[in-house]
């Protein structure tokens, strides 16, 4: 007990000065967050590189990457026509292709679709997702028409929208469509599910990305970190615009896995899938023959444990707690590895016992285990290469 | 180690768009139930079921993928060992129906020769929500000689059928491959689709 206090003393100290030792404070948030509850959506903003360690520059760079969201919705997710936009040149049912109103509808049939079907399925366990946020999109919920983005990908919306692709003519298009009964879970005017603000961010995202636009998987991972800030009481009133900056960070640090173009560069997956396959051959080179042996290749289970930085191989709570170590490590992406390692080793006598389709079965659905002995597996193996 | 429980292994793959209802299919095959909130398959997943045919136990190995462009790289490798490949579209989604041609392109390019394929057509429980009739699901299947069926992971329709029509083609072609006096090819079978079991009435349009 007494030895809890003294680490959250020394944690309290470390966040309390006006400039933040980051180095000390990634080297404490390793062994884990105190008070995780209380403090993790400040720290995960610090190792995000969201929040610069001096805490004067705080308040006004907050304000300026609130605004800068807020503008992006005002931009990119409120549609033409509650805009100010002169009806006569560019109105759905004009036939310039160049129109506002086909951008619309392009960016439904390309990426919207599969967003919209991904967040509805955000980390089904938990009711998290499907509850109200007590800080809507006012600009959204409180317009005069229904301007949710799922809206635009509801089905009657969209077969209207294939009519005008198949150049039918335009004259089919009716944005005034009922809700349609799959809808059901959408709030009520006013209110706003956490999956709906989910949304909006991978839309803003794939629109300002839109070479690499919306890729499966990415849902996983800003979920992870909305989930953290909305959670929070002091952190829940800017949930979405911080979340989605600090989604773009490291976004610019895991792009690659989600690239196929970059699959077989270093930081490509399939570059991370190798350094883990080497490195097993150099921590426990029987496991890893025995893999080989049985025609199990990595992709089979750590294409997913690696490009979703395992939020989808432990329960929530674990994978904040794993979180916290990978991203307070200063190579982040080489402690995955580890962690990815020392997963396979603490079940490496099933896997020499078991036959192929068991240890398929074994690697894509991990056993439940304690996220602290992971942890200190990995350590080791850290630890045992540093030297 | 367990021994051998069973007299041949079939590996099977399950392909289509993102949505379409593939691991609902293959978690109704397997555990017989069905639940609307499956995460999103990234990558591949994997499945294990023994049926019996003809009086043979045939282990199915069934591998259910992510249907995103940008898992194809990944996938695609899966193809050249696959005895057996789904095709999954979604009888309420049009586009799902259109990118059948580019799966079935894609096996072209990344299966073997002789690999038997089969048409689904799922959520044929929706009938309120179709968009795709079934004739022009058969009209497909029949122009590239391929077997059809419209399913339904919810309610449970045509699910198994399946599953056993696709294991007993490969049955058949493996038993051709064995004895050459076996004229029950799956040839024969694609000659007379019509009147071929595999053209199973499910969901009355
Ligand atoms: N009504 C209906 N819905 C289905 C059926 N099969 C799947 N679904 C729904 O379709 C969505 C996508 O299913 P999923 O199996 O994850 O698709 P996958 O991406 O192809 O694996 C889920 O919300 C399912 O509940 C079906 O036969 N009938
Ligand atoms: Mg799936």
């Amino acid at each position: 007990m007494s030895a809890y206090k003294s680490r959250l003393k020394e944690f309290e100290n470390l966040i309390i000065e006006d400039e933040i030792d980051i180095k000390k404070l990634r080297k404490f948030i390793h062994s884990g967050i105190p008070e995780c509850a209380k403090y993790r959506a400040l720290c995960w903003k610090l190792l995000f590189n969201y929040l610069d360690p001096k805490k004067k520059n705080w308040e006004s760079h907050l304000e300026r990457q609130r605004n800068n969201y807020n503008n992006l919705i005002k931009d990119l997710v409120i549609p033409p026509s509650c805009k100010n936009v002169d009806l006569s040149i560019d109105h759905p049912l004009s036939d310039n292709v160049d129109s506002t109103w086909s951008t619309y509808f392009r960016d439904n049939e390309t990426f919207l679709l599969q967003i919209d079907r991904d967040v509805r399925r955000l980390l089904p366990d938990i009711s998290f997702f499907q509850m109200p946020t007590a800080y809507p999109c006012k600009l959204v919920v409180d317009s005069e028409t229904d301007i949710r983005l799922h809206r635009r990908v509801a089905p009657s919306v969209l077969s209207s929208a294939n009519v005008e692709r198949k150049g039918l003519g335009m004259k089919k298009i009716n944005l005034i469509v009922k809700r349609a009964p799959e809808n059901y879970e959408a709030m009520q005017k006013g209110q706003e599910a956490n999956w709906e603000v989910v949304e909006r961010m991978l839309f803003i995202y794939a629109k300002l990305n839109l070479g690499q636009g919306y890729v499966q998987g990415m849902n996983e991972i800003i979920g992870v970190i909305y989930y953290v800030f909305a959670s929070n009481e002091d952190h829940a009133e800017f949930a979405e615009a911080d979340c989605f900056w600090c989604f773009t960070n490291i976004m610019s640090e895991i792009r690659d896995f989600f690239i196929k173009t970059l699959d077989e560069t270093d930081m490509g997956i399939r570059g991370m899938m190798n350094r883990l396959v080497r490195m097993l051959e150099l921590k426990d080179v029987h496991v890893a023959n025995r893999l080989k042996e049985q025609g199990i290749l990595p992709q089979y289970y750590a294409f997913r444990w690696i490009s979703l930085i395992l939020s989808q191989e432990f329960d929530l709570p674990d994978v904040l707690r794993l979180w916290d170590s990978i991203l307070a490590d200063e190579n982040r992406f080489d402690y995955l590895i580890y962690v990815c390692c020392a997963m396979i080793i603490l079940i490496r006598d099933q896997i020499l016992e078991n036959d192929f389709e068991h240890n398929v079965k074994l690697l894509q659905n991990f056993p439940p285990m304690d996220i602290n002995y992971v942890l200190n597996r990995a350590d080791q193996l850290a630890e045992s290469s540093s030297t | 180690m367990s021994k051998k429980t069973y007299d041949l292994l079939f590996k099977l793959l399950l392909i289509g768009d993102s949505g379409v209802g593939k691991t609902c299919i293959l978690f109704r095959f397997s555990d017989d139930a069905f639940t609307s909130t499956f995460i999103s398959t990234i990558g591949i997943d994997f499945k294990i079921k023994t049926v019996e045919l003809r009086g043979k136990k045939i282990k199915l190995q069934i591998w259910d993928t992510a249907g995103q462009e940008r898992f194809h790289t990944i996938t695609t490798s899966y193809y050249r060992g696959a005895m057996g490949i789904m095709l999954v579209y979604d009888i309420t989604n049009e586009k799902s129906f259109e990118n059948i041609i580019k799966w079935l392109r894609n096996i072209d390019e990344h299966a073997n020769e002789d690999v038997e394929r089969m048409i689904l057509g799922n959520k044929c429980d929706m009938t309120d929500k179709r968009v795709v009739s079934k004739e022009r699901g058969e009209n497909i299947a029949r122009e590239y000689g391929i077997r059809f069926m419209e399913t339904s992971a919810k309610a449970n329709i045509n699910i198994e059928k399946a599953f056993s029509e696709l294991a007993e083609a490969i049955l058949d072609q493996t038993a051709g491959k064995e004895n050459n006096d076996n004229q029950e090819r799956v040839v024969v079978d694609r000659k007379n689709q019509e009147k071929s079991p595999a053209y199973s009435r499910c969901c009355t349009s």
